[in-house]
């Protein structure tokens, strides 16, 4: 608990926050079907730059925000968590599709990551298999609510705080590793 | 035929011209509701009332996102002098959406028709636990279920 800790007065909050949750430099994790609806609402129809919602991130360094938008396989994920880790705080991710929300139809496979909570933290998850472009946009503003609401301090509020403190939760060595056996001696 | 030098240059700004006075497409969604068709594969309700817990749907689901808890019950015998019945009654009944695939077979093969596809697709969470959606919810999503298409006129009689 230093000063960093201690938590800005509400119309700093206020400020800080208007302006992260109205531009979000978004990268797009396009992995499958899911990313050509991302596609979708990135363009003139339904335009989420009207949400103040940017795609043109030269990437992950320069993004705020990840949509994570497709399957995910274990091959996959140590790339997802690194492009993750290089993005600057504070980060925000979107899990988009049931794919990566769970797995999805591919809950049972080998190969795939059963949802991409599992690897990085994820703030909204928007339902669909593929959701609809507005259904990326309700997500959209759920978590431009979400950000609205929260603690700003100078290292980053709860947030830069808990990133400090994460253990590797899952690395990629823990991922790829071969199926646990449980112990056959009784 | 050989282009002058920058004709291709003035045949784009002219595209880009002619674009510019024409309407814009976009959908103003947070302010205006989209308008999406009736066969909209957006959420699935249960109609309460409908289901046996006949667990048809759960079997048949590919991604066994269905939960259904039962119990029995003995009813009354309807006129005096018969044998009691017992029947069904549900206990829960939801549906995972962070997993469904929103294939519809659920739907189909329901016999009594209980499940109903309806157009509503805002229901994102902030947490995966959320994304389980109780009977109740599934009830409120079945009041939006858009009314079944009316019978083709030129169609098989009967």
């Amino acid at each position: 608990m230093g000063i960093g800790d201690a938590v800005l007065p509400d119309p700093v909050k206020f400020v800080l926050n208007w302006g992260r949750r109205y531009s979000l430099w978004v990268f797009n994790f396009g992995l499958a079907c899911c990313a050509i609806e991302f596609i979708a609402t990135s363009m003139g129809r339904h335009d989420f730059i009207r949400l103040g919602v940017i795609p043109f991130a030269h990437g992950p360094r320069q993004a705020d925000l990840m949509v994570v938008s497709g399957t995910v396989t274990d091959k996959m994920a140590p790339a997802v968590k690194r492009l993750y880790e290089q993005m600057p705080e504070p980060k925000y991710v979107i899990s988009f599709g049931a794919c990566s929300n769970c797995g999805g139809p591919y809950w049972d496979s080998y190969s795939v990551t059963k949802g991409v909570d599992q690897i990085i933290p994820v703030d909204v998850y928007v339902p669909g298999c593929p959701p609809r472009p507005e259904a990326l946009l309700q997500g959209i503003l759920r978590l431009q609510d979400k950000i609205a609401g929260e603690q700003v301090s100078l290292n980053g509020g709860a947030r830069g705080a808990r990133a400090a403190r994460s253990p590797e939760r899952s690395t990629a060595r823990v991922l790829t590793a071969p199926l646990v056996r449980p112990d056959s001696s009784p | 035929m050989t282009d002058l030098p920058g004709g291709g240059l003035a045949r784009g700004l002219l595209i880009t011209l002619r674009t510019m006075g024409r309407r814009t497409g976009t959908q103003q969604y947070p302010d205006v509701q989209p308008a999406l068709p009736p066969r909209s594969r957006g959420v699935i309700g249960l109609l309460e009332e409908n289901c046996t817990v006949c667990m048809l749907c759960a079997r048949e689901c590919p991604d066994w996102c269905i939960y259904i808890d039962s119990h029995k019950e003995t009813q009354a015998p309807a006129v005096e002098g018969g044998r009691e019945r017992q029947r069904n009654v549900l206990d829960r009944f939801a549906i995972d959406y962070a997993l469904c695939m929103y294939c519809g077979i659920c739907v189909d093969v329901c016999p009594f028709d209980a499940l109903f596809w309806a157009p509503e697709f805002e229901y994102s969470e902030y947490d995966i636990r959320e994304m389980t959606h109780e009977k109740d919810r599934l009830a409120e999503w079945t009041r939006t279920a858009p009314p079944p298409p009316a019978h083709d006129p030129n169609g098989a009689a009967g």
